[in-house]
């Protein structure tokens, strides 16, 4: 594991920290630097450090273990485990492109430009 | 003036020093522990609220001298007490007004963005054991040498001196008047350990953790220093014993003024990244400026917005037992001692 993967929460934000919780490993664990084998800190331990209740980090790591990322024993935190991706249905994909149009949207109402928005998409894709 | 009640008059001229410059004991963009903008302190409105902390606290710090002087002739446990709480009371109702003020009046928000590192050998501050065993074979040595030597221990020896240099407290040659100094030192030895372990474990991964961890692992040293001079108290010659024990507090001044300089060096460096899982920003997480309540944070110890060192998270059940804990320890050499 990279000596210096982080993971930052906005407690401002709309969002829950829960779901940011699971977003931020998300991009760590489909972009290969939490790699399987890798040890994640305990529950306790990124609770403490993010400010947020046990709970809220321990729902984070049991919806990443039910995606197939995370193998969970009890006290001993959480391992990254090698995954076999799913085969992705159509309605994955809409889903997907539903929510990629109204982000685009929103992103290009608020004035940035289409050419940067396309450049962030490639970037974002070829990081992961 | 009598000894007795200069004696008493000292703390409070101690600590009335102390709180003079605490506001200015902080880190950048914290003032009377509201968030500020980092040049607001030395702004007109920044330096006028000093100052008005500053001419308080000198009021404050005269009426507790003249109640010492007052009162420590006739009551030396009410003159040395009663104004010290009196003092801090009120100091602490004037630190309460203008954390307010400052707050209401100046605060800034810097948002509630946290982080923290995923590596795990990266959470825990390493805490040296094999540095922290010398003091404890440094006491147990000189336990052994007093063994070694008991026959030459005067039945009766000196252990207190009055401020004239006059011996006024004794103890004789048995066990309790000879170990208990070691035993004391030893205890205090743990009850710092403790607290490099609790805070090593028990808080986040900031700049102040390092600073507390490394400073207490330090200051082991010269504590030990002066317990085992302490107890060599039995061989020494009475003439020389009570310069040799003020001599000790040389070492222990000389560090606690070391660390703090250099704890002070550390903290007051603006990094916004320095921590690497930076504590809550929020004021309101702040009661009267100096006690953290916040329920939705399972942190028990959170580095002090004001000083060097931890507080605990009064929202926390677990911070009034490690709390109590901590006392407990702290209280046993006072309870050995009166066992006597």
């Amino acid at each position: 594991m990279s000596d210096n993967l982080t993971l930052r929460i906005d407690l401002d934000s709309e969002v829950p920290s829960y779901r940011q919780i699971v977003d931020g490993l998300r991009v760590l664990l489909v972009n290969g630097k939490l790699a399987p084998g890798s040890e994640l800190p305990s529950v306790r331990r990124i609770a403490m450090d993010l400010g947020v209740h046990f709970n809220t980090v321990a729902e984070a790591y049991r919806t990443l273990a039910v995606e197939g990322w995370l193998d969970l024993r009890h006290g001993r935190g959480a391992t990254v485990v090698q995954r076999d991706p799913p085969a992705a249905t159509g309605e994955q994909l809409e889903q997907f492109r539903g929510r990629l149009r109204t982000l685009t949207a929103e992103t290009l109402a608020k004035g940035v430009p289409a050419a940067k928005v396309r450049a962030v998409l490639r970037a974002a894709v070829e990081e992961l | 003036m009598k000894a007795n009640v200069l004696m008493l008059v000292w703390p409070v001229i101690l600590v009335a020093g102390i709180l003079y410059f605490m506001p200015l004991l902080t880190r950048p963009g914290i003032f009377f522990s509201a968030t500020v903008a980092p040049d607001f302190p030395r702004s007109s409105d920044g330096r006028r609220l000093l100052r008005s902390w500053r001419l308080q606290l000198l009021v404050w710090s005269v009426a507790a001298m003249v109640a010492t002087v007052l009162l420590a002739p006739g009551h030396p446990l009410l003159g040395g007490l009663v104004p010290m709480f009196v003092l801090l009371a009120a100091v602490g109702c004037a630190y309460w007004r203008n954390f307010r003020a400052v707050h209401a009046g100046y605060g800034v928000s810097r948002g509630e963005v946290r982080r923290t590192s995923l590596s795990p050998e990266q959470h825990r501050e390493s805490v040296r054991v094999a540095l922290m065993l010398p003091p404890f074979l440094a006491l147990g040595l000189t336990a052994w040498y007093l063994h070694l030597r008991w026959s030459e221990i005067p039945e009766r020896f000196p252990v207190h001196w009055g401020i004239d240099g006059q011996p006024n407290g004794w103890a004789t040659r048995d066990l309790h008047g000879v170990f208990a100094p070691l035993l004391m030192g030893a205890l205090l030895n743990v009850l710092l350990l403790v607290l490099v372990w609790v805070i090593a474990r028990l808080s986040r991964n900031t700049v102040m953790r390092y600073v507390t961890v490394r400073s207490l692992e330090v200051l082991l040293y010269p504590l030990t220093l002066t317990f085992v001079i302490i107890g060599l108290l039995p061989l020494m010659r009475p003439a020389n014993a009570a310069t040799i024990v003020l001599l000790t507090m040389v070492p222990m001044l000389l560090t606690i003024v070391g660390v703090l300089y250099w704890s002070y060096k550390r903290i007051s460096v603006p990094a916004p990244e320095a921590d690497a899982s930076p504590e809550p920003q929020r004021d309101g997480y702040w009661k009267a400026g100096m006690f953290y309540y916040n329920p939705s944070d399972p942190a028990i110890l959170v580095a002090k917005r004001v000083g060097i060192g931890y507080t605990f998270n009064f929202a926390n059940k677990m911070s009034w037992l490690v709390l109590a804990g901590i006392l407990l320890i702290a209280l046993l050499p006072v309870l050995v001692l009166r066992a006597k």
